[in-house]
């Protein structure tokens, strides 16, 4: 697998903090991969972004994207890679309509306004919100918006989308949109998807969870690793699957098999216990 | 406080051919000391509800009761400080609200509005400050320089300072991790045991399952339903024409009830449905 993103040995301490917020920190993130980072509020997540997009400087330690090195001299050319989605679809619009507030990023990086047309189209085709390209974005739900968010995000070609909990503001049909959409993208686009939550039902579309706690990655592994360390999440801030929690109040008079199962597996057990009556 | 709306109507720009209703002839009554969750998808009239409660906005057409104060379309912007007092809102984000240079004047702010002194005022702050989980450290800080989630608990404790009634939050959660959620959703129920009203708009149905007494469901400005959550949840009606979301151990349990498994009442939370889980495979 080739790497996208290569983090070593990275720190951050905010000016007036005596903690790390990012206590130096080394993870590898590849091409094409859907990673999420999940930790409790203040674990250093979207400190770990803001590093990512150089929006502030580590103290030391180095991050490549795509093979170069961060410094003050490429990274304006280096954050071009990289697309965010905020968690508040509220505060990511500037333009008066939808294709106006896509737009937007793509007149920053003057594009001849004939090709900048069709991009907008092109983008908001991708998320299924070209209908709605003459409407402001004021009048738009919370998962319409966040998908003309990722329009915006699109359009500007990056090769990595980072979601800063950009799903955690939605209701549960917004939430699923949106969490299909991206992986969608994912595989048409050839997009890394770098998403940031302490949501556990948002990872399991992912490949790998990469668990933050005081700056420090705690875990690193895959889904069904993770969902297995059942009630110690709580010490991470996260939340124990649902199975899990099911499982752990059912042990004392049924007899499961040790480990993590999830619904369906839950499900089968007890199908199989109750037809063996 | 009783909280009673009385076919109240809402109409977004009343005067223009564009009028929207925010609000579609809603009757309901909110009980004294009762949590109570309102539900409902993005844009189906919760928040416009509850911001008739203190009068932010006020019915097109009908009434409504808050305690003792009777808000219709006449009512005027005068003197709708007791209400305020006795009505406290935390909106969505409301960490977007902080201003003040320390947290401990921020926290005073609201108090200092409805007439404390400052001596007052402060210890309010001092004694709300433990009471949303953060220590009296945090005080002399900036809020601009707390995470998103300590902001939200400075925010809160800005509303509670000042001993509200009845208190009004409007997806207090959204943002915070599961265990801050938890922490914040169990304040609130230990402030509901000692005597207060709460309404409590969410998306999340395990809340409302979990801590609350009462819900209401919203759509198209509409109410289209109220009642107890174990009842409620099980409305084909609702559920049919997709206006609910049902709690994880219902969907558990809806899709358990394919094979051998039978559920004359969906379980609403873990332990109901633990409880029927066992008792039909034990039989006991």
């Amino acid at each position: 697998m080739e790497k996208i993103i290569s983090i070593k040995n990275l720190n951050y301490t905010y000016p007036d903090s005596k903690k790390p917020a990012i206590n130096n920190l080394t993870v590898d993130i590849y091409k094409n991969e859907w990673l999420s980072i999940v930790g409790k509020n203040g674990s250093g997540k979207s400190t770990l972004t803001k590093l990512i997009d150089g929006l502030i400087d580590a103290d030391s330690g180095t991050i490549e994207i795509d093979g170069q090195e961060i410094n003050e001299n490429n990274i304006w050319e280096v954050r071009t890679k990289i697309g965010i989605v905020f968690q508040n679809p509220d505060h990511q619009f500037v333009g008066a309509t939808v294709e106006d507030d896509v737009a937007f990023g793509l007149e920053n990086q003057g594009m001849p306004r004939e090709q900048m047309v069709k991009e907008v189209d092109h983008a908001l085709e991708l998320v299924g919100m070209h209908d709605f390209k003459k409407r402001d974005p004021q009048t738009l739900s919370g998962g319409q918006k966040q998908r003309v968010a990722i329009a915006g995000v699109l359009a500007t070609k990056p090769r990595i989308i980072i979601m800063d909990e950009s799903t955690s503001m939605l209701d549960p049909e917004g939430r699923r949109t949106v969490l299909n959409l991206i992986q969608n993208l994912r595989q048409q686009q050839d997009l890394t998807i770098i998403s940031i939550t302490h949501d556990i039902s948002e990872t399991e579309l992912s490949q790998r969870i990469v668990v933050l706690s005081d700056g420090q990655i705690v875990r690193d592994d895959i889904p069904k690793n993770i969902y297995n360390i059942g009630t110690n999440l709580s010490k991470f801030g996260l939340e124990e699957p649902f199975s899990d929690e099911l499982i752990s109040t059912l042990r004392d008079s049924l007899e499961l098999p040790e480990g993590y199962l999830n619904e369906e597996e839950l499900m089968k057990q007890l199908w199989k216990l109750r037809s063996n009556m | 406080m009783e909280i009673t709306f009385e076919h109240v109507t809402h109409s977004y720009d009343a005067n223009s051919p564009m009028a929207n209703l925010g609000l579609d002839d809603v009757s309901l009554k909110i009980d004294d000391k009762k949590f109570t969750a309102i539900v409902g998808q993005t844009g189906s009239g919760k928040s416009t509800l509850v911001r008739h409660i203190n009068a932010l906005l006020k019915p097109t057409s009908g009434k409504l009761t808050v305690g003792d104060r009777v808000i219709t379309s006449e009512t005027n912007n005068k003197n709708l400080k007791p209400l305020r007092k006795k009505v406290g809102m935390v909106f969505q984000f409301p960490e977007s609200q902080l201003f003040e240079e320390t947290v401990e004047k921020d926290i005073m702010f609201g108090p200092m509005n409805f007439g404390f002194s400052e001596s007052d005022a402060k210890d309010a702050a001092h004694e709300m400050i433990e009471l949303v989980g953060l220590s009296k450290d945090y005080l002399q800080k900036s809020p601009f320089d707390l995470s998103g989630g300590q902001m939200r608990r400075v925010a809160i404790a800005g509303v509670l300072a000042s001993n509200p009634e009845t208190i009004i939050l409007d997806e207090p959660t959204a943002g915070l991790d599961p265990v801050g959620r938890h922490e914040i959703m169990d304040l609130f129920k230990n402030l509901q045991s000692k005597g207060r009203t709460i309404i409590l708009i969410t998306h999340n149905m395990d809340d409302v399952a979990n801590y609350a007494d009462e819900m209401a469901v919203m759509s198209q400005g509409k109410l289209v339903a109220s009642g107890l959550p174990s009842d409620v949840f099980n409305n084909q009606d609702l559920l049919k024409n997709d206006l609910l979301t049902l709690p994880q151990s219902a969907q558990f349990a809806q899709s358990l009830a394919q094979k051998y498994f039978q559920f004359n009442k969906l379980p609403i939370t873990i332990d109901e449905l633990s409880a029927e889980i066992k008792q039909q495979v034990n039989g006991d």
